[in-house]
């Protein structure tokens, strides 16, 4: 029923329209200070005591977090992760309010195949995958998606509303082509496991989709907003081979995926957290790894590690800094933020339920997702909307001021939600200038990623960076592998 | 000319009425109690009339001109008063605001009116002539307005019509005095224009009235409301047409006191009956306590526990005289536990196990209502049975939405339960399903409570079977990632209104 209340309603209500609330807000969790610390090697430093362990984490993302995981799982009790931050997660943080627990980054995992052993192993333990059965509270409720194209709400985020018989072939002759690179088992979950170098690698997602004649706007709205949203930067940026890895990884499945949470993917790192507590160590910013014989020493504000195996599960643009004799990386990264918008009523809809992931065409953000889509509710009154965008430029990034990402923000939703001023309340921006990697062409077959997912002598990189771009099944595989190289070494 | 001069006091004195009366009815159609309603409505009206008549003294050269102009706007705000109030009924919550609004403003037109034509024509008459006549018409066009109102207007035109049909008399009044008065006015050209303007678009309307009132349609009823409320949660109407109440949920028909026995009796006693000595019973929705008060003819059932998520509806159904005489005080009985709440958590957060669940939900018109119906939501049902209890389903027309009904049946198999599927013919809603369900074996009641006004244990039987246009057909089962239900409902339900 409140659904029907809207369209006249922004103008008719506008009589008796309300005075326009103010909005509260700030920036949070910025990491920058402490990351330009590290750059610049200001970092207070006077260790009080030195610990001796087998193997050091450094990082307590995922990668991090499931190289923790491994350890513990193969009965290897031995070691400490360092998480500079104030608690552990990376990207898969988390945070929550009066209404509910919200993503601040990576908000789902799609249901993985066979090939991502790890990732299902993980979610057996965690009882969401049982006798081959997915538990369905955990993967994401109908409606998943929806794109507000041409003034209304369609389903998927695939355009398909007036679009021509011509769009309709280019996107079905579109998906025959990822077909066709699917069925060669290249395109895998982990990448590792089936990735052979490609010319698909030199050449960007653009130039390929040129060079196969696909004009339609449509579908080239659709390609560059997957590149966007899965690597942070539009398809001129991308490699061919990651654009369609993107699609060809993630053949559809029969089980509707994703697999989600009210906060992202933050489910995940509170139960390792909770299971590897004891191992963790936050508010440790390393500030040098420092080789002496056949020892790892690692500096930390309080502590100085000394260790026989280190695994790197930071982002790798951090090693250079920390290491003397860091191998070279030349991974790019996107800049991105994310706010979470606290509603104390929902915006009118007209046509479709909200969905759980909710885009707008030819907007420069990436929508928004809705964190209590996920509740067993039937009514919804109140809500947190997580709203994300890739930004270009890392200098404008960190100069504009709050009310700047305000006004962005609420002038990008009320194309579709003409009523959202008077919903929200709060608005908390968090910035990542160096979000995730971003595999640009030439970067995924290239000599300096090959030869990080080498040991470097007695230090192992775990991160998603090692795959070159970020997503879950590549960090928690990166970890994995590093625990189970760090095993073998020990 | 005199007689031509006075036929249009007569036509805009009618058209004034009919706006006071449009209004006056809309308000009490859609917000209840006519006679506050009527009171308010004409109150304003009249006083924004005395408004009128004061201000047309500031109104001092051309006098035609600005006739004119105060007749295309009355055409035009009053043409398309009802649209608007329609409208505003249904998508916004202004519609009160927008009410006398409206009404004020026509009202202050319709004043002007009279005193500046009495000035207009004060050179062509004697005094005591004028004040007659304008005012014999004047009553005379208000006469004929409430007379062609609810006899003529209203049943064959509607509200929204009538409202527009007047609206072009207001502007082809202006249009006509373009002529009439053609020597008082230094430009006609320019107000004919503008009079040809305003027709065009009341006449536009006209045209698309159908498809006005079909985008408010959903809120209007057959019958007089007698009680009206938005909660929440949902909007609650009660209707009511000799001795038959009605309830409507967000414009959906719940039931109608005339069958709902039937609904009700077939709810509750082919799963009760068949439990002898059932002692803990769940009812999940039905705030209107008809099932509890089924459930009541049971003096084994020790306590019911109602889980309603309107707090509103169950309070309405335990003080209003009329529902109380049609539930019997169900929901004030000491075995009746009220828990305000929506149901999925609430059982998600529960650990007591129930004998009987009666699950008596809205239809599964959207995603939200979807979830309540998916192997999920069964699955957590199932944990809070009795290991030889039964839970019933409310599931929608095995005629009407085949599919969807089937689907219901399939979901609840998933989810690990047998399946008794049965039917029973309301004559308000037509066939409608029930799915009886549990872990042991169902057997039909020999013997039943007595007082039934419609099951009889020799016909229990044949509730579960099922004639050739409502057999079961293949479904996906409804889950939560993957609410197929919604999309089959939608679609069912789509095919029968067109």
């Amino acid at each position: 029923m409140n659904s029907r209340r809207q369209f006249l309603s922004a103008a008719l209500i506008g009589l008796s329209a309300k005075a326009e609330r103010t909005i509260a807000g700030s920036f949070v969790n910025d990491a920058f200070p402490l990351g330009h610390k590290l750059r610049d090697r200001t970092l207070a430093v006077s260790p009080k005591n030195v610990v001796k362990v087998p193997i050091v984490i450094v990082g307590g993302g995922i990668a991090g977090l499931s190289a923790a995981w491994r350890l513990d799982k193969r009965g290897f009790n031995d070691f400490v992760l360092l998480e500079m931050e104030g608690e552990a997660g990376g990207n898969a943080r988390s945070g929550s309010n009066e209404v509910t627990s919200y993503p601040w980054a990576a908000h789902y995992i799609p249901v993985p195949s066979e090939s991502a052993r790890y990732v299902r192993e993980l979610m057996e333990e965690f009882g969401v995958l049982k006798d081959g059965e997915w538990n369905e509270r955990y993967l994401c409720y109908s409606p998943q998606e929806r794109l507000f194209l041409h003034g209304r709400w369609q389903e998927d985020i695939e355009p398909s509303d007036s679009s021509t018989p011509r769009d309709r072939e280019q996107m079905k002759r579109f998906a025959e082509l990822i077909r066709e690179h699917e069925e060669t088992g290249e395109f895998t979950v982990p990448m590792e496991l089936g990735a052979k170098p490609s010319k698909l690698d030199r050449t960007s997602m653009l130039d390929w989709l040129n060079a196969q004649g696909f004009d339609s706007k449509y579908l080239r709205w659709y390609v560059n907003y997957a590149c966007r949203d899965e690597y942070g930067a539009g398809m001129s940026d991308i490699s061919a081979w990651a654009g369609i890895y993107y699609f060809a990884a993630h053949a559809e499945l029969d089980d509707k995926g994703p697999i989600t949470q009210p906060d992202g993917n933050g489910w995940i790192v509170k139960r390792l957290v909770n299971k590897l507590q004891r191992h963790i160590r936050t508010n440790a910013p390393v500030a040098s790894i420092r080789k002496t014989g056949s020892k790892i020493r690692v500096l930390t504000p309080d502590t100085e590690y000394v260790c026989d195996t280190l695994i790197f599960a930071a982002p790798l643009l951090l090693a250079k800094y920390l290491m003397d004799d860091a191998p070279p990386v030349a991974t790019q990264y996107s800049p991105w933020i994310t706010a979470n918008l606290t509603l104390d009523r929902m915006p009118r809809e007209r046509g479709l339920d909200l969905a759980w992931d909710n885009v707008i065409y030819d907007s420069q953000s990436l929508g928004y997702v809705v964190a209590t889509h996920m509740s067993l509710r039937s009514r919804i009154d109140r809500s947190v909307w997580t709203w994300y965008a890739a930004v270009n430029d890392r200098k404008m990034l960190l100069e504009k001021p709050w009310d700047h990402w305000r006004d962005t923000i609420l002038n990008d939703l009320e194309r579709a939600h003409p009523d959202i001023r008077q919903c929200v309340s709060r608005i908390d921006v968090m910035r990542f200038g160096h979000a995730m990697a971003r595999p640009v062409p030439g970067s995924i077959f290239s000599e300096s990623r090959m030869r990080l997912t080498k040991p470097h002598g007695r230090v192992l990189f775990a991160h998603s960076d090692v795959s070159g771009f970020s997503v879950f099944e590549e960090a928690q595989y990166r970890g994995v592998i590093a625990a189970d190289r760090a095993l073998r070494m020990a | 000319m005199p007689v031509v001069l006075f036929f249009s006091v007569f036509l805009i004195a009618a058209c004034g009425l009919i706006y006071e009366l449009i209004a006056g009815t809309l308000a009490s159609y859609l917000l209840g109690d006519s006679v506050l309603q009527f009171s308010t409505v004409i109150g304003s009206y009249l006083f924004a009339m005395g408004i009128g008549s004061w201000l047309s003294k500031y109104i001092g050269r051309g006098l035609v001109a600005r006739f004119i102009y105060i007749e295309l706007m009355v055409g035009l705000i009053g043409g398309f008063s009802s649209s608007i109030l329609f409208l505003a009924f249904s998508w916004t919550d202004s519609f009160r605001f927008l009410l006398y609004l409206l009404v004020i403003l026509i009202g202050i037109l319709v004043g002007l009116e009279i005193p500046l034509l009495m000035r207009i024509l004060k050179d062509r008459f004697q005094f005591h002539d004028l004040v007659a006549h304008v005012l014999t018409f004047d009553y005379l066009g208000a006469l004929g307005a409430s007379l062609l109102f609810p006899l003529l207007l209203v049943p064959r035109l509607g509200l929204v019509r009538s409202a527009l049909l007047f609206g072009i008399i207001n502007a082809a009044v202006a249009f006509w005095s373009t002529f009439l008065f053609r020597e008082s006015i230094g430009r006609p050209a320019g107000l004919r224009m503008l009079s040809i303007i305003v027709l065009a678009a009341l006449s536009a309307g006209m045209f698309g009235a159908d498809r006005i009132a079909a985008m408010a349609d959903d809120d209007l009823y057959a019958d007089e409301v007698i009680f009206a409320r938005n909660t929440r949660y949902q909007r609650i109407v009660l209707t009511k047409w000799k001795d038959d109440i009605r309830l409507f949920l967000s414009s959906h028909l719940q039931f109608s006191s005339r069958d709902e026995y039937r609904y009700h009796e077939g709810l509750v006693h082919p799963g009760l009956a068949a439990l002898p000595g059932a002692r803990q019973v769940l009812v999940l929705g039905g705030g209107d306590g008809l099932a509890v008060r089924e459930i009541l003819k049971y003096p084994s059932v020790e306590k019911i526990t109602l889980v309603d998520l309107d707090p509103e509806m169950t309070k309405i159904f335990s003080s209003n005289p009329a529902l109380i005489a049609l539930n019997k005080g169900s929901l004030k009985s000491s075995k009746v536990r009220v828990i305000n709440e929506d149901a999925f958590p609430w059982l998600d957060n529960s650990s007591e196990v129930f004998d009987f669940v009666v699950v008596d939900f809205p239809d599964p018109t959207n995603y939200s209502l979807g979830k309540l119906y998916t192997t999920a939501f069964y699955r957590l049902l199932a944990r809070h049975v009795s290991v030889n209890g039964f839970i019933v389903v409310q599931s929608t027309s095995p005629l009407f939405a085949k599919q969807s009904y089937w689907c219901i049946v399939t979901t609840l198999k998933q989810a690990g339960l047998k399946t008794w599927p049965y039917h029973v013919y309301v004559p308000s809603f037509g066939e409608w399903g029930f799915v009886l369900a549990g872990a042991g074996a169902y057997e039909p009641p020999a013997t039943l409570p007595s007082g039934l006004r419609f099951l009889a244990t020799q016909n229990v039987a044949d509730l579960f079977r099922f004639p050739t246009d409502m057999l079961p057909v293949d479904a996906e089962p409804n889950r939560l990632n993957d609410q197929v239900l919604v999309r089959y409902y939608e679609r069912e339900w789509k095919d029968i209104s067109h």
